[in-house]
């Protein structure tokens, strides 16, 4: 078996068309997905009458479903109920909205519970402490408790995103013209499957990878409270070796200090 | 200044306070002492707001009600009149040591910027912190934490700051900093409530010592009243149970 090589340079190219459709589906989803995320979770956790039981409801459903089955319901049911609103026009609507859809509605049960557990990782002591200073609760939230909860919630966001650019690519079933459907068109001609496959295989890879750095580059911007005097010099920049990133600790604490900290 | 009567608190059916009354006045630096489970913690977090009561009245900064008739504008008062340093400090992590302090002058009460900091340096130089002032406070100790949360208290000029258990958190060495702090403090006329275990903070630095036990207070008076010719059994088994393990 040889591999086409000028055949997979040839969807290389064409596929690049492709790249800004799930970088777009991706951004789209998020963004829309993280207030609403924030918002579900405070839901959840205040317990709000109704609206609770309706967002609990909704994160099962969501997360107990199959994406593709999410995927073929929303691609079926909507453009038949927009065809009963707004008539035949329904149909040439560009399914990307589709997608912007569905992703999003999975997002937001993924971040949901995110923010849940985040939100839950913030003492409850600092609500007071910002009462005791005369601050209103809301007040509080949005400059004490919700900044420390982003924190914690970075790494689990950077993993709800790489599900979130992975599963995109399913979107070619509503015939979205991303990565994948490009490279599987472009197969289509010649039957060079595997080819265009491991064009996209290596897309989606620079892709993920690229998110994984931006991630650990906001968490660290993030999070440089938590750090005491110490250096952290580590994120390992070669996705295939298995060699630790080095630690540095650089500190001007005295050891009884640090044992403090270590206690509290 | 400040006037408790009948305050009562229970949780899950368990009483904890069963009618507590006393008063503060204006300069009083009062210890309440106790052994553990008597209520003191609770005392400070209902007079505070941050616990509902369950009865009892309050009579501070203008208001005059039962605790369970107060309104939304009556907590707002209470919380803008008191200052709370709490065990185990709750600095708000994301901020640094001077951004601790001008966040409650800035956001709660509208204090420039620039004014904010000034107090803020002001109240960090009397907890003796000024080179702290950029620092986060997980790069601070226990004790340089504590004396933060202090100068936080005491930016915001309260009428009666409240202390629940300073020093309970810290390592035995970084005690001393912030009792120095406290007794500084009170040395400038400010007015304290302090739950504690140091015997000799609540023997030397206050002007009354309140005893509880079991949620009643047992018995109040001076220092050397409580220490040296206490009334009541209750008191006496508890001094010489914590004084002997000196």
């Amino acid at each position: 078996m040889s591999l086409d090589t000028n055949f997979m340079v040839k969807v290389a190219y064409t596929a690049l068309q492709g790249i800004p459709v799930t970088l777009n589906i991706v951004l789209v989803a998020l963004l829309i997905s993280l207030p609403i995320g924030v918002l579900f979770a405070l839901i959840r956790i205040y317990r709000i009458k109704v609206l609770e039981q309706f967002v609990k409801f909704y994160v099962s459903l969501v997360r107990g479903t199959p994406i593709i089955a999410q995927i073929l319901i929303v691609y079926s049911a909507f453009p038949s109920l927009l065809n009963v609103i707004i008539g035949k026009a329904a149909f040439d609507i560009n399914p990307i909205y589709y997608a912007y859809i569905v992703f999003t509605l999975n997002s937001i049960a993924t971040l949901t519970e995110v923010f849940r557990s985040a939100l839950q990782t913030v003492d409850k002591g600092q609500m007071e402490a910002g009462l005791m200073v005369g601050m209103q609760p809301r007040q509080t939230f949005w400059r004490i408790i919700l900044p420390q909860a982003l924190i914690s919630a970075v790494p689990n966001i950077a993993n709800a995103t790489l599900y979130l650019i992975k599963n995109s690519s399913l979107a070619f079933i509503m015939s979205v013209k991303d990565i994948t459907a490009i490279a599987k068109t472009e197969a289509a001609f010649n039957y060079n499957f595997l080819e265009a496959y491991l064009v996209v295989w290596v897309y989606y890879l620079i892709i993920c990878y690229s998110a994984e750095v931006i991630f650990y580059l906001l968490e660290r911007y993030f999070s440089r409270y938590r750090r005491p005097t110490k250096q952290t010099t580590g994120f390992n920049w070669l996705p295939f070796s298995l060699k630790q990133p080095k630690l540095t600790a650089k500190t001007d604490l005295t050891e009884s200090e640090r044992t403090n900290h270590a206690n509290n | 200044m400040l006037t408790i009567e009948g305050l009562k608190k229970s949780y899950a059916g368990h009483d904890i306070l069963k009618g507590i009354s006393f008063n503060v006045n204006k300069g009083d630096v009062i210890s309440i002492i106790g052994p553990s489970g008597s209520g003191k913690t609770t005392l400070l977090r209902t007079i505070t707001t941050l616990e509902e009561a369950d009865g009892g009245h309050i009579s501070f900064a203008g208001i005059d009600n039962d605790f369970q008739k107060l309104n939304g504008k009556d907590i707002n008062t209470i919380r803008r009149n008191v200052g709370f340093v709490f065990q185990n400090y709750n600095l708000f992590n994301n901020k640094t040591a001077l951004q601790n302090i001008t966040e409650g002058l800035i956001v709660a009460r509208k204090v420039k910027k620039s004014e904010a900091k000034k107090i803020a340096l002001e109240a960090l130089e009397r907890v003796g912190l000024t080179d702290r002032q950029n620092h986060y406070p997980s790069q601070l100790s226990g004790g340089q934490q504590q004396r933060v949360g202090i100068a936080r208290a005491i930016a915001l000029n309260p009428q009666v700051i409240f202390f629940d258990e300073p020093t309970s958190a810290l390592d035995p060495e970084l005690v001393g900093e912030v009792l120095k702090v406290m007794q500084d403090l009170a040395n400038s006329g400010t007015t304290m409530v302090v739950v504690t275990h140091q015997m000799n903070f609540a023997r030397d630095v206050s002007n009354r010592v309140i005893f509880m036990a079991d949620g009643y207070i047992v018995e109040q008076g001076s220092p050397k009243k409580i220490f040296e010719n206490p009334s009541e059994e209750r008191t006496k088994k508890f001094l010489t149970d914590i004084l002997s393990n000196v």
